[in-house]
């Protein structure tokens, strides 16, 4: 399932995959800011079919918080 | 093209960076000014442009300074010199507390904040107009879908939702007669697609986002419906299969009675895709047959079937034989004086569509779906069949294209050409440029292109500065034979450059009326108003383009002589005069 969280941010920050791992941060990648980074919370939740809270879009600091948040609303992460 | 299935912002936000400033012909510069979030819309404009070959250049106000910009002369707005300018508000700005509370004042007030607000937005959007050449697409007010009334939304006079209605209806009254101003219908957008959808709360509150990231590409697509005309990219005819595509199943298996046309579910969908079809045939836009069929078999269906929509009048053209379809298009082309690029062709078969793309890029090969029921819903969302204005002459054109197909069927009876022309009884009347015939003379300036001298291209807005200037003769022509009226369908300007000297600026013949001498008419009309005015010498420039070949010996056939760039008539010289057509100035 990583894969896929990896892929979609991959995807909207137009970076390579293999830049992105559970620590990769706003600060590390170019193109992740603020705009972006609602872009992404935007498609995570259409690919996961889930619905953020507020808190957790106010608070994303890592891709760590991002497995956080989608297993809160039941994607299972396993591995 | 996939019309259906929209891209992903994010895919045009990195797609958008990698644009390469390839120098297409086409230019449009685009100016965007919102009152929330509205970032990414320029990367999906971008891309769109690209896709369709128009090079772009975009620019955003910044947030929520729309009033200042349009207010200030000197604004990064004007500077930026937009082509065309995109203005989305939302309810929740304009009106203010008004929006929550409406109910916290009395009706009375209500109404005296509303006016308020309406001649802001009038007054607003009439310096914009004044202080620039651009057009203004200007979206209107999204109608709350809740009341703190609830079902007694109904029983209040002049409640939430009537307030809404009402600034939309006055602001677009205000300016419907006003051409470089446009009402987009956002109102509609959001009906289409759903509040519940576009609109979320987390991203609002987050973000100050007020169409959802994945609508904004949908609703470029909406917008581009306005760049296309602009920049002249627009369709004018659309090319029809008739098996599966016009109605369900092969005649020449299935047989008269067991195709699908009316009556069962699938009959009714392709009804319904040729109800949309007729509407934009009433419009203006021109319908044809590419078939590979049995005519008689094809052709009873169209005369004779019931639940047949389309008749054999609506189509300008039928090419139902067993050629191979890349043919009968360029015929189609060639027979309808239509450039392929101003074609769209439907086919439920993916391989005739996939050869049609390979063979005729120019031409917009539309990817059906497979299930005809998403035929209507294809069409309707496509932007490229839009116009600035819609003339009377747009909406006569499709009976104006069958009595063509009647004139044809008349030439080819007729034995000599003189005989033909000298039976057809053609008369042109001529017109000068004035309020009445100026929007067809400027849509003709832009978008004839084969039989155009010079090309250029003239707004509305410029036609009337042209008809103001002393030193400049515009006028037009409308022609007319034994067949009907074939509208206004050439147009000439002139410019006096001196007692003795004129200049042809513009001279242009619609393909509807090409081969019948008009243009000599035309043309002799000139010279004999030249030689009224003792004028000597009138110079004529022939400007190749792509698409004029048409008339690249015009002036040589008409006794005009080379004269370094451009080419010169004197006019002491006999010009021979069409003898078939005759000529009425009004």
């Amino acid at each position: 399932m990583s894969k896929k969280i990896y892929e979609i941010i991959s995807n909207v920050m137009d970076c390579p995959i293999t830049e992105i791992n559970d620590d990769t941060n706003p600060e590390s990648i170019d193109n992740w800011d603020s705009f972006n980074s609602l872009i992404l919370l935007d498609q995570l939740e259409s690919k996961f079919q889930v619905k953020f809270e507020l808190d957790e879009i106010e608070n994303v600091n890592s891709v760590k918080d991002i497995k956080k948040y989608l297993s809160n609303h039941g994607v299972v992460l396993d591995d | 093209m996939d019309v259906e299935n929209e891209r992903e912002l994010y895919e045009y936000i990195s797609k958008a960076e990698k644009i390469s400033t390839e120098s297409f012909d086409k230019k449009i510069r685009i100016a965007i000014l919102s009152s929330f979030t509205i970032k990414g819309l320029e990367d999906v404009f971008k891309v769109k442009c690209y896709e369709n070959k128009i090079l772009s250049k975009t620019y955003l106000s910044g947030y929520n300074q729309y009033q200042q910009e349009i207010l200030n002369e000197e604004s990064q707005l004007y500077k930026f010199k937009p082509d065309i300018i995109f203005i989305i508000l939302d309810t929740r700005h304009i009106l203010g507390d008004l929006f929550y509370s409406p109910y916290s004042i009395t009706q009375n007030e209500r109404k005296k904040i509303v006016d308020i607000k309406i001649s802001e937005i009038k007054n607003m959007l009439f310096k914009l107009s004044e202080s620039t050449e651009s057009k203004i697409v200007f979206s209107n007010f999204t109608i709350p879908t809740y009341s703190p009334y609830g079902i007694c939304e109904s029983k209040e006079e002049y409640g939430i939702k009537q307030i809404v209605s009402e600034i939309n209806n006055e602001i677009q009254d205000y300016f419907k007669n006003k051409n470089s101003v446009y009402i987009y219908d956002f109102n509609s957008f959001i009906t289409k697609f759903g509040e519940k959808n576009i609109f979320d709360f987390n991203y609002y509150y987050s973000g100050d986002v007020k169409i959802a990231f994945n609508f904004l590409p949908h609703l470029a697509e909406e917008l581009v419906g306005y760049i296309k005309p602009i920049v002249g990219l627009n369709r004018k005819c659309i090319v029809l299969d008739l098996d599966n595509t016009l109605w369900g199943g092969v005649i020449g298996e299935d047989g008269f009675n067991k195709i699908k046309l009316g009556q069962d579910a699938k009959g009714k969908a392709f009804v319904e895709f040729q109800k949309t079809l007729l509407a934009l045939y009433q419009r203006g836009i021109i319908l044809a047959i590419n078939s590979k069929n049995n005519p008689e078999d094809a052709l009873q269906v169209i005369k004779e079937h019931p639940d047949m929509v389309l008749k054999e009048e609506h189509f300008a053209i039928m090419k139902i034989n067993w050629h191979d379809k890349v043919s009968n298009m360029k015929e189609i082309s060639n027979e309808l004086n239509i450039g392929l690029d101003s074609m769209v062709f439907f086919d439920d078969d993916p391989i005739n569509r996939e050869i049609m793309k390979q063979a005729i890029p120019e031409i917009q090969t539309v990817d059906l779906p497979k299930n005809p029921s998403a035929y209507v819903s294809v069409l309707q969302s496509m932007n490229d069949f839009h116009v600035l204005k819609i003339t009377d002459e747009d909406k006569k054109r499709g009976k104006m294209y069958f009595q063509q197909r009647k004139r044809k069927e008349f030439k080819n009876e007729a034995t000599n050409l003189d005989e033909y022309l000298e039976n057809m009884n053609i008369s042109i009347n001529i017109k000068k440029g004035d309020k009445f015939t100026i929007p067809r003379i400027s849509q003709l300036t832009l978008k004839t292109n084969q039989f155009n001298l010079t090309t250029n291209r003239y707004q509305e807005k410029d036609l009337i500065q042209i008809c103001k200037n002393q030193k400049m003769i515009v006028g037009c022509i409308q022609v007319e034979d034994k067949f009907g009226d074939n509208g206004i369908t050439g147009a000439f300007i002139i410019e006096k450059k001196s007692i003795k000297e004129w200049k042809i600026d513009s001279f242009l013949l619609s393909c509807r009326v090409m081969g019948r001498d008009v243009e000599k008419a035309m043309l002799s009309h000139i010279i004999e108003i030249a030689k009224n005015e003792n004028i000597e010498k009138i110079i004529g420039e022939f400007i190749p383009t792509k698409k004029n070949k048409p008339c690249e010996n015009f002036l040589i056939d008409c006794g005009f002589e080379k004269e370094g760039e451009a080419w010169s008539f004197l006019t002491k010289k006999e010009f021979k005069k069409p003898q078939h057509v005759h000529i009425v100035r009004e």
